[in-house]
């Protein structure tokens, strides 16, 4: 037991810090939307009628797809570019899908590689993209949500304005969700390009996502 | 796992917050806005002015310097019968044949906020009650 909590110490943390900053975010989004209800003459919301009205669901869909966004570019983006000196990236020389010895594939598949890996055919060239294909689906899913549980949102917002609701097309080019939509991307790629750039003359001691800490600036695939 | 089953659960959740459980909101808010322009139909300010949101009411009564009751019966809202009703969170809009209703749901149930109401392209509509 605590050597299985210690062997998955990220993600069960990161799990729990996930589920109590979204009870945060409800018990939040609940205060300030009943706010606006006063200024609207609406009713007000409990926080469970509020964690599934459509304003909650954009607002935690909108910064879903922006995340799955990240990790998908930032995926498919490491294959072939390199940033000289970052963890982050592989050494110059590596950039693109490398050679099926050095990555283990087909006929160079040890016998602990994943099946998958061994197969060969459709099923190791799915594998071999499985962890981009996730990401990219995820973002699209979620940024499919965005724009449903958006537009359901906003068409409230207008009626309360005694304007027509609009259609899932004309919301999909509205400015309200390209402006939900660009805050969100603008935000993750400046993480990105911080970190990576950072990660070439900073360190933190012991982290993966760093280099040791007394190796040169242009020592590119290490981490420490 | 743990992360995985919570997120396809709210992936769900998301996905369902914007279109489950609009069908039995969209007879209530038909009911209401049938209950309205029944009232309206029959010339009953007082039953008019009870499917008004209270702001609405206040409004009203406030505008003719009258009870809403008799404020009622000098607006010339028409009535009619319901053709459709669209629903959004807690608002819908009831469009009849003369006439384009916005509701608000409120802790009494579904209540008329605007009546005799006139398009402007995007911009709000212009209501006579209720604006």
């Amino acid at each position: 037991m605590k050597r299985s909590l210690r062997d998955n110490g990220l993600s069960i943390v990161f799990g729990l810090l996930f589920l109590a900053t979204l009870v945060g975010q409800a018990f939040a989004g609940r205060a300030d939307h009943n706010d606006r209800q006063l200024v609207d003459g609406g009713r007000e919301l409990s926080v469970l009628q509020y964690v599934a009205s459509s304003d909650f669901a954009v607002d935690v869909a909108e910064n879903w797809q922006s995340e799955y966004l990240q990790f998908f570019l930032y995926v498919f983006a490491t294959v072939w570019l390199v940033q000289r000196g970052s963890p982050e990236s592989k050494l110059v020389e590596n950039a693109g899908p490398e050679s099926d010895e050095r990555q283990k594939v087909g006929r160079y598949a040890t016998a602990e590689s994943p099946a998958w890996a061994r197969a060969g055919g459709w099923r190791t060239a799915v594998f071999a993209r499985s962890l981009g294909l996730v990401m990219g689906v995820l973002f699209a899913l979620s940024w499919l949500a965005q724009s449903v549980a958006g537009r359901s949102a906003y068409n409230a917002e207008r009626l309360a304005q005694l304007q027509d609701p609009v259609s899932w097309a004309e919301y999909a080019g509205s400015a309200e969700f390209w402006n939900r939509t660009l805050q969100n991307w603008q935000s993750e790629l400046l993480a990105m390009g911080s970190i990576v750039v950072l990660s070439v003359y900073l360190r933190q001691r012991g982290s993966p996502e760093s280099k040791p800490v007394g190796d040169p600036h242009d020592v590119t695939q290490e981490s420490g | 796992m743990l992360r995985n089953g919570v997120g396809t659960a709210l992936g769900v959740l998301l996905l369902c917050a914007a279109g489950c459980g609009t069908s039995g909101r969209e007879s209530g808010a038909e009911a209401a806005a049938s209950d309205f322009l029944a009232a309206v139909d029959r010339g009953d300010g007082a039953a008019a002015c009870a499917a008004l949101a209270p702001d609405a009411a206040e409004g009203l009564a406030s505008s003719e310097d009258l009870p809403c009751a008799e404020a009622f019966a000098k607006a010339d809202v028409p009535g009619g019968a319901v053709e459709s009703v669209e629903v959004w969170g807690d608002r819908a809009q009831v469009r009849t044949g003369a006439d384009v209703l916005f509701l608000a749901e409120l802790d009494g149930g579904w209540k008329v906020a605007a009546a005799e109401c006139e398009a402007r392209g995007d911009r709000p509509h212009e209501c006579e009650v209720g604006a």
